[in-house]
């Protein structure tokens, strides 16, 4: 499809590592991506956050060359579709969980890998696997579901590449080890020439290292911004009963009540007549993305206090 | 290369329980066979009688007569290795695309940065090279340890078994002439090898239904059109596929005619001279029209299973 591909070498440190104009996909009459217009720049984590069925899944496995979809799609100045094998010496995905192989050996695949992709090492897959409880004879059938997603990560992190596409990376993984492995993606791995996208609905342990923020709702995009515009777009307002009605007036995105205050979530407005009301933060990811996903609706937590 | 060597020995790793395995059970049922008769003989002949008879014919024979037999004896029990061969190499080429997208692996091997035409051609040559290599060395380690065995009999009722038959033996050639038709019959059923591969890279389950109806849906068809009004298709795709194995360059026949063995090409066992086991013969079955026409479809099969595969993903 693109006919710029062959100039992939001149693109320089600013050209997005993806540009998607008019992406469409259709399951049927379904359209699980609907003209999405997308670019990502190098450098960036960017949380790609959407309700089950809104279109997530079908987006990386485009970006990956997994999807065939309409519309105009560069990764790394090349066109997935076409260029999937070249495009993978530079793009590292965990497209789901327990994907790998289930009669392989460990070592036969860290051997089968380093075979097979330039820019991994196994030394450094090596040193992951120590940290864990993994026996490099033993086949992956005989894993548990976190060992096997523990062996995928260790694989892909030991592989230098541009763009890191993890897909739900953690499901099925304890607390201890996934601290652990956001904390080594963060500072191992991560660097201004490389971009990593993420989907996960464990938001909460994604959001302090994301640099970019993207909701997608019904195949579409429905916020696409970075966590500085996020933190002075919006504003969440904590006040006492008896200034709700004032704040109401204001016209928040959303409205909830916890442990008897009123919490409201306000998108662009004056910081200073709010602060006269009650206490202002950044709101959460998790709080933004349901007021933005079902905006209007008033929920009260914090009963049981 | 190095990528494809290494998407080879991947096959090999997967699939090491039919490569491997497979032909050391069969090569230890036949020396397991040859104990069993050995032991029933010793059991039921008193101190080995008519088996040293029998030596004995055999060592007045002419030392022509022996080396035939000897030659005929050891291209034949390559029939039963020859045969499971196929139905592994059959039923390898059946799930070879259709696996991992039942598993969902594919997810992972596209991650990697091989193309899907690299994925195709390590399968298919898996299929060529690798399975009947691995028949082909357990086969001649099967026939060392047969030897063996039989010369220790042989010595065991006094008779010289250098001078009885090992002298006349002449393995190299009968290991060249197998694995040459290995070879060839790996060329010569490329278009069905071509078929299993785009069966199973289109089947969204049950490959091996999917490989079977067309072609007999199609025989059926023909039939009866030629039932209905005389069609002029000579013969069904069955009918073709027959014909196909029959002019196959395998040696696939052993029959004993008048007290002579034989051993023939394909599958009836006919006195036709192209059909006796040659390496003149084994080759012109590569060099004719009928091969042509074999490459040109498994060239537009392979075609196919490479469209099929480019658009795989898990669901």
């Amino acid at each position: 499809m693109t006919t710029e591909a062959p100039f992939a070498a001149e693109r320089t440190a600013f050209a997005p590592v993806i540009k998607a104009t008019g992406l469409t996909k259709s399951y049927g009459r379904h359209l699980a991506v609907d003209h999405i217009d997308l670019e990502i720049a190098a450098g960036r984590i960017v949380g790609l956050i959407g309700p089950n069925g809104a279109g997530k899944t079908t987006l990386m496995k485009a970006i990956l060359g997994l999807a065939n979809c309409a519309g105009k799609l560069e990764v790394l100045g090349l066109d997935p579709r076409s260029q999937r094998s070249q495009l993978m010496e530079d793009v590292c995905f965990i497209a789901d969980v327990a994907v790998l192989p289930r009669w392989i050996r460990v070592n036969q695949l860290i051997e089968l890998t380093g075979k097979i992709h330039p820019r991994f090492s196994k030394q450094r897959c090596l040193d992951y696997l120590a940290k864990t409880r993994i026996n490099q004879d033993s086949k992956v059938k005989t894993l548990s579901k976190g060992m096997v997603a523990q062996l995928h990560l260790s694989l892909v992190m030991s592989i230098d590449a541009k763009l890191l596409v993890l897909d739900e990376p953690t499901l099925g993984l304890d607390i201890l080890y996934r601290k652990e492995f956001y904390t080594n993606l963060l500072n191992d791995y991560f660097d201004d020439e490389r971009s990593i996208i993420i989907t996960t609905h464990q938001v909460e342990e994604v959001e302090h290292i994301l640099t970019d923020l993207i909701f997608i709702n019904d195949g579409k995009v429905a916020l696409n911004c970075s966590m500085e515009e996020v933190q002075q777009r919006y504003i969440e307002l904590m006040v006492k009963p008896d200034q709700a009605a004032a704040a109401r007036a204001l016209g928040p995105m959303r409205e909830s009540q916890s442990f008897g205050r009123h919490i409201f979530l306000f998108e662009g407005s004056d910081r200073s007549q709010l602060a006269e009301m009650g206490e202002m933060r950044t709101p959460s990811v998790a709080d933004l993305f349901v007021a933005i996903m079902s905006p209007k609706e008033t929920t009260s937590t914090g009963g049981r206090a | 290369m190095n990528r494809l060597l290494a998407l080879m020995q991947r096959e090999f790793w997967e699939n090491k329980g039919a490569f491997r395995t497979t032909p050391i059970v069969i090569g230890g049922i036949h020396i397991v066979l040859l104990l069993m008769s050995i032991f029933t003989t010793a059991h039921f002949d008193n101190e080995l009688y008519t088996f040293r008879e029998a030596v004995r014919m055999l060592a007045a024979q002419p030392d022509l007569f022996r080396s035939e037999h000897v030659y005929e004896i050891m291209l034949g029990t390559s029939l039963f290795f020859t045969i499971v061969l196929s139905v592994v190499v059959f039923f390898y080429l059946l799930g070879s695309l259709y696996d991992d997208r039942k598993d969902r692996s594919i997810l992972f091997w596209k991650s990697l940065p091989t193309s899907d035409r690299l994925t195709i051609l390590s399968k298919l040559l898996t299929a060529m090279l690798t399975a009947p290599l691995c028949f082909l060395i357990v086969f001649i380690l099967t026939q060392v340890v047969a030897t063996i065995i039989a010369a220790i009999m042989i010595m065991s009722v006094g008779e010289n078994p250098w001078i009885l038959f090992i002298s006349s033996m002449n393995p190299i050639k009968v290991w060249a002439v197998v694995g040459f038709s290995y070879l060839a019959t790996s060329i010569w059923f490329l278009p069905m090898s071509a078929w299993l591969i785009l069966v199973s890279a289109f089947s969204p389950r049950v490959p091996l239904l999917f490989a079977l109806l067309p072609p007999l849906v199609l025989s059926i068809l023909q039939t009866w059109i030629d039932f209905l009004r005389t069609f002029t298709l000579n013969s069904s795709v069955f009918g073709m596929i027959g014909k196909w194995i029959a002019n196959s360059p395998t040696i696939l026949t052993a029959q004993v005619q008048d007290g002579v063995g034989m051993l023939a090409l394909g599958l009836p066992g006919t006195e036709r001279f192209d059909r006796t086991v040659t390496a003149g013969n084994i080759l012109d079955r590569l060099f004719s029209a009928d091969m042509l026409y074999g490459l040109i479809v498994a060239a537009v099969f392979l075609a196919g299973a490479l469209w099929f595969r480019r658009r795989a993903t898990d669901s």
